[in-house]
């Protein structure tokens, strides 16, 4: 099938556009999951055309609400879309003008409160982002700094969740094992903006967008280097706007990984394992980001690769994305459990993502199911196989 | 439905049932862009409940007891359709098949593939490819429409040019008949399976279907560019009589491929005369040869334009989308014509005709489906949100039925919208015999009623021509004002 660039214009146009084919259903993860049209991709657009295209704003019911929050902003609809429809454009607009009439669910205010005291999503402060660093040799040169060639975008969950923050560490070692001169935001690393931008306060998102712009072009580096995949979702994607010209080069980490196994900056050592890997959306589907990941787990010897049923662009989500969570755990948890299942398919031992919040979603759910299954975010791997 | 029905089938499916007004209003839509004050003021389309049931035992439950209760049931699977097969126009229940999905069983030795209906045919083709079987046809619906909602539609698409409709590949069905029996059919028994082709969820609900498959094989796309539409008709049929008969032969004019170029979505430079795609499959020495058989066909023909490969290959790829045309709408108002091929020529003239009487840009394209038959889809571009405009286009889509019917052809499908067009579609004898059937199959008419076999009061056939020709007069007087 040849590629088709998603398209949006208006969200009463595009809702007027929706030919209501039902191509996208299949592929939601949520409908799959809930069963309803209500729950269908054309279902919520349909719906929407009534409420902002045809003016029956009365349709606009706390049901709707509640689906058009149930999505977890995976993009597969997008993929599908037989008139091209840039659906997840849409679902943040459609956020956006829920958040306007005050029905957002109270979940989503919490986020926004809490960023905006602190400028991350937790209660934590900021002067706490490089707390995860305490136990590392040396972390003065994480402080950010001028000078240094690349910056690592942590981001929120890394910087202050237990299990995440191992991400952050495999990441700071593995980019000086590599001689990197590496640094951070430190305290001045905000929010990349995604989670507000998920919740529909697109605005809000924007001053955070806007800020970590700024702490880059002052520190006048021109790499940057994300482990999270919205974290460099927003990078690539939207910050374009606040760079202004500026020249900068945005790496997920897994493709730097590559790059530095390609330039044999890093060896990995033998394992006798059988991987299989998890696409985060953000990084698959909607970042286009396939081969790195896939690249770095072939170059460790011995391992065996096999891949899930749907992989790639076709790539289920783990139901942990749009902050679905938030509002809906048990639904996040069946979208896993769905996920689980192919990875007892796939036969594997070790599930390795490229994502915390897609390990930390499919750690749960692989305990859950009792699978004797190891998962593993790509970092961890890396630093476990590197020939110090 | 009485009250008890109705909490008796919520106790009985649980969460699999919902009363929900905005479920129900969803359920109450199709791909028929016919606004909602309309169709409320024309029917009850908006269902008591909508019931997901899981198993054919589940379905033969909900059923006896909507024959007891002389309840309408109306069977819903992709709702890929558009002309209302899926909606209700007398409440009760929608039964969504989506739950009876699954593939049960591969046959090698036979050849066949036993599926539950509310698989859909992208799905089957993905689970047969990876067994190198491939299905005999699709329709272009495929990444949505369901194995049985074709087979209760027409059924045909790309490969029936090749291996006919979906009826003559299908071995044996399980349905749940209106009284909530459960019968297996198979091709050999009387009465025959043939009866629930077309029938649009009017004689009961199919559960499993068993159809026959090929060998996956290797494809040659082919795509032509002809200066005129009496040319494009002596390529068809030229490609239809030779040795290999192409799996899919697909048709476009001028129209739409200036629209595709237009929206940025053509693979060709020339926006006049028409497109021909031809698709073959078969073995690499097959496909060689046809394609030394097309060289020299061409070699005959000078008016035939062959384009590149690559931009047939891109044609082909896009086989399912030709829906993307509504991004120029943003609604679109068609018609499907199931035509002779043979008029295809005084079809295309007629509707330029219609065009330039109404001030319209008419688009068309459709696919050969037999040595014998196209179906053509041609579509004007309109926009709901202005109501009246609306409306009076949609009388355009008659005219568009009416030349559709001045050159042999009549509507593709029946539903609602197209009950004014049953005698078009079915002669004296043909309709007395449906009847007849239903009759004995669901005395009490609660499958699918109001669709098929009567045009519903509201849209009487004379009431129905009368009201078009007002709106379309109209229609023409303000068109050059538009
Ligand atoms: C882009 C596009 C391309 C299309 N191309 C084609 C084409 O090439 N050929 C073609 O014929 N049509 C085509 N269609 C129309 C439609 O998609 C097909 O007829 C399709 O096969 C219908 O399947 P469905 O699952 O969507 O059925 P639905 O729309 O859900 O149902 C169709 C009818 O069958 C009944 N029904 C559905 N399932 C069952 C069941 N299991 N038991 C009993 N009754 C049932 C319903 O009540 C309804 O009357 C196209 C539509 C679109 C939007
Ligand atoms: S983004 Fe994902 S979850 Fe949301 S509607 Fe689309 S497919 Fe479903
Ligand atoms: S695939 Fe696109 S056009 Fe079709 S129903 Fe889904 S969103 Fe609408």
């Amino acid at each position: 099938m040849s590629e088709h660039v998603p398209i949006y214009t208006t969200l009463e146009k595009e809702s007027l556009i929706c030919a209501r084919c039902g191509y996208c259903r299949n592929a939601c993860p949520v409908y799959q999951t809930i069963g309803w049209e209500s729950a269908t991709p054309r279902g919520k657009i349909s719906l929407a055309r009534q409420i902002f295209a045809l003016d029956n704003k009365e349709k606009m019911t706390d049901e709707f609400v509640q689906r058009v929050s149930q999505c977890t902003l995976c993009g597969a609809c997008a993929h599908e879309c037989a008139t091209d429809i840039d659906t997840q454009r849409l679902w943040i607009e459609l956020r956006q003008r829920i958040a306007t009439t005050g029905k957002a669910p109270k979940g989503y205010d919490v986020l926004r409160k809490n960023l905006q005291a602190n400028k991350n999503i937790t209660t934590t402060g900021n002067d706490e982002r490089l707390d995860w660093a305490q136990d590392l040799d040396n972390a003065d040169h994480l402080k950010s700094r001028i000078g240094a060639d690349v910056c690592y975008f942590v981001g929120c969950v890394s910087s202050f969740f237990p299990q995440a923050s191992e991400i952050a560490v495999a990441v700071s070692e593995i980019l000086t094992a590599a001689n990197i001169n590496f640094t951070t935001l430190g305290g001045e690393e905000w929010c990349c903006g995604f989670p507000l931008r998920g919740c529909g306060f697109v605005d809000d998102g924007r001053q955070f967008i806007k800020h970590n712009v700024q702490r880059i072009k002052e520190l006048g580096i021109h790499t940057i280097v994300a482990s999270c995949p919205s974290c460099y979702h927003v990078w690539k994607k939207d910050a374009d706007e606040y760079l202004d010209g500026y020249e900068l080069n945005v790496f997920h980490i897994t493709e730097f990984i590559a790059l530095l196994i390609q330039n044999k900056q890093i060896r990995l050592k033998a394992m006798h394992e059988t991987i299989t890997y998890h696409d985060p959306c953000d990084l698959g589907r909607n970042s286009g980001v396939f081969q790195p990941p896939r690249y770095i787990i072939q170059n460790i010897p011995d391992v065996t690769l096999v891949e899930l049923k749907h992989n790639q662009m076709k790539s289920l989500c783990c139901g942990g994305g749009g902050n679905l969570q938030s509002v809906d755990p048990e639904l996040t948890n069946a979208i896993s459990a769905t996920r689980t299942q192919e990875i007892r398919e796939s036969g594997a031992s070790v599930i390795v993502s490229a994502c915390q919040q897609c390990m930390k979603i499919l750690s749960i759910s692989v305990r859950k199911a009792g699978l004797p299954v190891k998962v593993m975010d790509i970092c961890q791997l890396v630093l476990k196989q590197m020939v110090r | 439905m009485n009250k008890t029905t109705l909490l008796s089938i919520k106790e009985k499916f649980g969460t699999r049932a919902s009363d929900s007004l905005m479920e129900r209003e969803l359920y109450s839509r199709d791909l028929a862009p016919v606004p909602s004050w309309l169709v409320k003021l024309l029917f009850n389309a908006l269902p008591e409940i909508v019931v997901r049931p899981a198993s054919t035992k589940e379905i033969s439950e909900l059923m006896k007891l909507a024959w007891t209760e002389h309840v309408p049931v109306t069977p819903r699977a992709g709702a890929t359709t558009v002309f209302f097969n899926t909606v209700p126009v007398k409440g009760g229940i929608v039964m969504d098949l989506n739950l009876i999905k699954g593939i049960v069983a591969v046959d090698e030795e036979q050849m066949t593939v036993t599926v539950r209906a509310a698989t859909t045919w992208g799905e089957l083709e993905e689970y047969l490819n990876q067994l190198n079987y491939a299905c005999k046809s699709v329709p272009s619906s495929a990444p949505a429409a369901t194995i049985g909602g074709w087979l209760c539609m027409m059924g045909y698409g790309p490969g029936s040019l090749k291996y006919g409709s979906l009826m003559s590949q299908v071995k044996a069905i399980e349905v749940v008949l209106p009284n909530g029996r459960v019968q297996k059919y198979s091709k050999e028994m009387t009465p025959s399976i043939d009866r629930y082709a077309a029938s649009e969820g009017t004689l009961g609900i199919i559960t499993e279907i068993e159809l026959e498959i090929r060998a996956l094989t290797s494809m040659k796309h082919f795509l032509f560019h002809v200066p005129d539409i009496e040319h494009a008709l002596l390529a068809i049929k030229n490609f239809v009589g030779r040795k290999t008969i192409p799996y899919n032969i697909h048709f476009s004019d001028a129209h739409y491929m200036r629209t595709m170029k237009d929206l940025g979505m053509a693979h060709w430079d020339t926006k006049c005369g028409c497109l021909i795609s031809v698709d073959y499959e078969g073995s690499v020495e097959e496909l060689s040869a046809v394609e030394a058989d097309i060289d020299m066909y061409m070699k005959s023909d000078t008016l035939l334009t062959r384009l590149p490969d690559a931009v047939a290959e891109k044609e082909w790829d896009e086989r399912f989308r030709s829906i993307r045309l509504k991004r120029g709408g943003p609604s679109v108002l068609g018609g499907e014509v199931w035509m002779p091929i043979k008029n295809l020529p005084s079809y295309m003239r007629d509707l330029e005709q219609m065009a330039n009487r109404y001030g319209v840009e008419l688009i068309t394209y459709g696919h050969v489906v037999s040595p014998e038959h196209t179906t053509m889809m041609t579509a004007l571009f309109a926009d709901e949100t202005s109501a009246l405009k609306y409306m009076l286009d949609l009388s355009l889509v008659k005219k568009i039925q009416d030349a559709g019917y001045r050159n042999g052809g009549c509507p593709y499908g029946v539903g609602l919208w197209n009950t004014p067009y049953i005698r078009r579609i079915y002669n004296r004898a043909g309709l007395k015999r449906i009847r007849e059937r239903k009759r004995t199959v669901d005395p009490s008419d609660i499958m699918n009623p109001g669709k098929i076999y009567q045009t519903p009061f509201m849209l009487n056939a004379v009431h129905f021509h009368i009201s078009m020709e007002i709106l379309a007069a109209v229609r023409k007087v303000f068109q050059k004002g538009w």
